[in-house]
């Protein structure tokens, strides 16, 4: 059982910074994790009229507990239709879906993503991951697109090992180039700072930072140069005492996602 | 000249000597002539899961995962599959989670690859351990959607799709089936992906209802399973239960998968088993934390595992036995009723399985 009164821990503080990106009445398309934490929690508090949308077809769910699986009858509950799969993406395509959330082992200072492997030789990585599953389906076609995960030099390389996803691929227009549909990833979200892409360049920009890290120490946690906004650079709004208690009691209560994963 | 033009920098950096291991997945004359040889008629087609893999799954076939990775996933079928010792088989599927029960036994040896894995509970590291050791080949690297666009294609009856997904990315360059080109309608550069329609050799499917003859019905997420039955050149439904034919007329309309493309019809109740079966039972989701978390600890540990819960048992029964026989799935009849909101809200909580802490229970 939860402690309900512990300080907030770094993938709660996560789940309240996703969530703020969600306005209420849009449709929002979740992959598995934070991102469904993030979205129900948007529901119970500021955005209480959204839409959420799963890659296993499930969509517009009455929420229940946490979805043990984005597979999970969660996603489907009473859901007036449930997609196939190409259907499901395919709204993304056809202008449906106003904002997507995904997860990844690493991304680049384009926000491009890797969900492959890790590693410089295809044929014998140091570890192979899952693919792309979704990942690329949602980049590739999502109007705004928000990246959540884990900060380290590794994790926030200058070049990806795989690109599995193309976010602004090698900066400036090239994604329009490539022939991709929507705007690619507005922001990348890690327990440390919220990061946006420079208007032009499409270069990682720090956009707020969680009190107590200092630009500084941004860059050291990241593998590539990162973008100084100019002025002073805003502290990221933390998660506030009653989001805390919502999360802990009515949106993961048995810490599914959002307690760190036992061995 | 050759009969498929590949993507050649994808044969490249795939290191595929010699392409003709990707033709069976694209190539819709077989496919075509396969359905037309089908038996069209109306006929009683129930057999044992045993009969049914004996018949119809064949050495180095290109076989589908279906379902959705651990929903509603012929599980019980494959561990036939397992038990009878296929060989070289090609494994395709969006996502493709069940592979590594084949590749542990050496059943799979090419890989069509859109999602390896379980979500939360981890990667696979099984398939990592295979890949490294070069007991397995990656043949396509897919996403989700471009595998469901490809099976879509098939059903829809057309050469293939333009897509706009996977452009730009390594995918397109590790992939010898899709090609990137310009829209022919535009005037303006507008590069989109040419995804071909897709034709498996065997495709398992677990439904819900089926009628003797094979017409079949599925409820909750039928993912890519309308297209794959659709596309596949041979087809076994496995059910939940055998109905009669009136009752999928008059109250299963829907998500159904036609009679004619079925080869067999096998009742299988429990058929989805570990995986969970909308409106039936819901995951031991112990079980997939052992089999990820222990599984993935070491080959050996792999082993182990499956040999205790796939070969050792003959069959699904003997499975719902170990687990904890009724009383598992009263509970898990419970647990995915309340899920659905058929049922009260129950408490989800559990003791999860941990490498420290094993109850012994997997539900």
């Amino acid at each position: 059982m939860q402690d309900l009164n512990a300080p907030a821990n770094p993938l709660e503080t996560l789940a309240y910074i996703i969530a703020q990106q969600i306005s209420d009445h849009s449709v929002v398309y979740i992959g598995t994790g934070i991102p469904m934490v993030a979205g129900i929690l948007a529901k119970k508090t500021h955005a209480p009229n959204i839409t959420l949308v799963y890659e296993s077809g499930g969509q517009d769910p009455i929420e229940g507990d946490m979805p043990w699986s984005v597979g999970c009858p969660m996603t489907w509950r009473k859901s007036p239709t449930i997609m196939e799969m190409s259907y499901s993406f395919a709204q993304c395509y056809n202008g449906y879906v106003d904002i997507g959330f995904l997860g990844f082992a690493q991304v680049d200072m384009y926000g491009n993503v890797n969900t492959h492997m890790i590693g410089k030789d295809y044929h014998h990585p140091k570890v192979r991951l899952t693919g792309s599953g979704g990942n690329n389906d949602l980049s590739s076609l999502t109007e705004k697109m928000v990246l959540v995960g884990l900060q380290t030099p590794d994790k926030f390389p200058e070049k990806v090992d795989f690109i599995t996803s193309v976010g602004h691929l090698t900066g400036g227009n090239s994604r329009q180039e490539a022939g991709l549909i929507g705007n690619g990833p507005a922001a990348v979200i890690s327990p440390w700072g919220v990061y946006d892409f420079h208007p032009v360049s499409k270069r990682m920009r720090v956009k707020t930072l969680t009190p107590g890290v200092t630009f500084e120490l941004a860059q050291q946690l990241t593998g590539f140069e990162l973008v100084k906004p100019e002025g002073d650079i805003p502290e990221t709004k933390l998660v506030t005492p009653e989001a805390l208690q919502i999360i802990r009691t009515q949106v993961d209560p048995r810490g599914v996602f959002t307690q760190m994963p036992a061995a | 000249m050759a009969k498929y033009l590949y993507n050649e920098e994808a044969v490249a950096n795939l290191r595929i000597s010699d392409t003709s291991v990707l033709d069976r997945l694209v190539d819709f004359e077989s496919a075509r002539a396969a359905h037309l040889k089908k038996e069209h008629a109306k006929k009683d087609k129930r057999m044992t899961i045993g009969e049914a893999v004996d018949a119809f799954v064949k050495d180095g076939d290109v076989i589908t995962d279906g379902g959705f990775s651990y929903v509603r996933t012929p599980h019980q079928a494959f561990y036939e599959v397992i038990r009878q010792g296929k060989k070289n088989l090609q494994m395709i599927g969006a996502p493709n989670t069940n592979q590594s029960f084949f590749i542990t036994y050496g059943l799979v040896t090419h890989s069509h690859s859109s999602y390896t894995g379980a979500e939360m509970r981890g990667i696979d590291k099984v398939y990592d351990r295979a890949l490294k050791a070069g007991q397995i080949q990656i043949l396509s690297e897919w996403s989700h959607g471009g595998v469901a666009q490809a099976f879509k294609a098939a059903q829809l009856g057309v050469a293939g799709v333009f897509s706009k997904q996977m452009l730009g990315s390594d995918i397109v360059r590790y992939n010898p089936y899709l090609k990137v080109v310009q829209n022919p309608l535009k005037g303006v550069h507008d590069p989109v992906v040419f995804v071909p329609a897709i034709y498996p050799d065997i495709s398992i499917i677990h439904c819900h209802m089926a009628d003797k003859y094979g017409n079949a019905y599925i409820y909750g997420p039928a993912v890519n399973d309308l297209a794959v039955a659709a596309a596949a050149r041979k087809l076994i439904i496995t059910a939940e239960e055998i109905v009669p034919e009136n009752d999928i007329r008059y109250n299963r309309q829907g998500q159904i998968i036609p009679f004619f493309y079925a080869d067999a019809v096998v009742e299988m109740p429990f058929g989805a088993l570990p995986g969970s079966m909308p409106g039936c039972y819901y995951w031991p989701r112990q079980w997939w934390e052992k089999c990820m978390r222990f599984g993935g600890a070491s080959a050996e540990n792999n082993k182990a595992f499956c040999d205790e819960w796939i070969m050792g048992v003959k069959n699904q029964f003997e499975f719902v036995d170990k687990l904890g026989g009724a009383k598992w799935i009263a509970e898990a009849r419970r647990q995915t009723k309340a899920a659905e909101g058929d049922n009260e809200d129950i408490d989800f909580s559990y003791e999860e399985y941990t490498l420290k802490h094993d109850s012994g229970i997997y539900y």
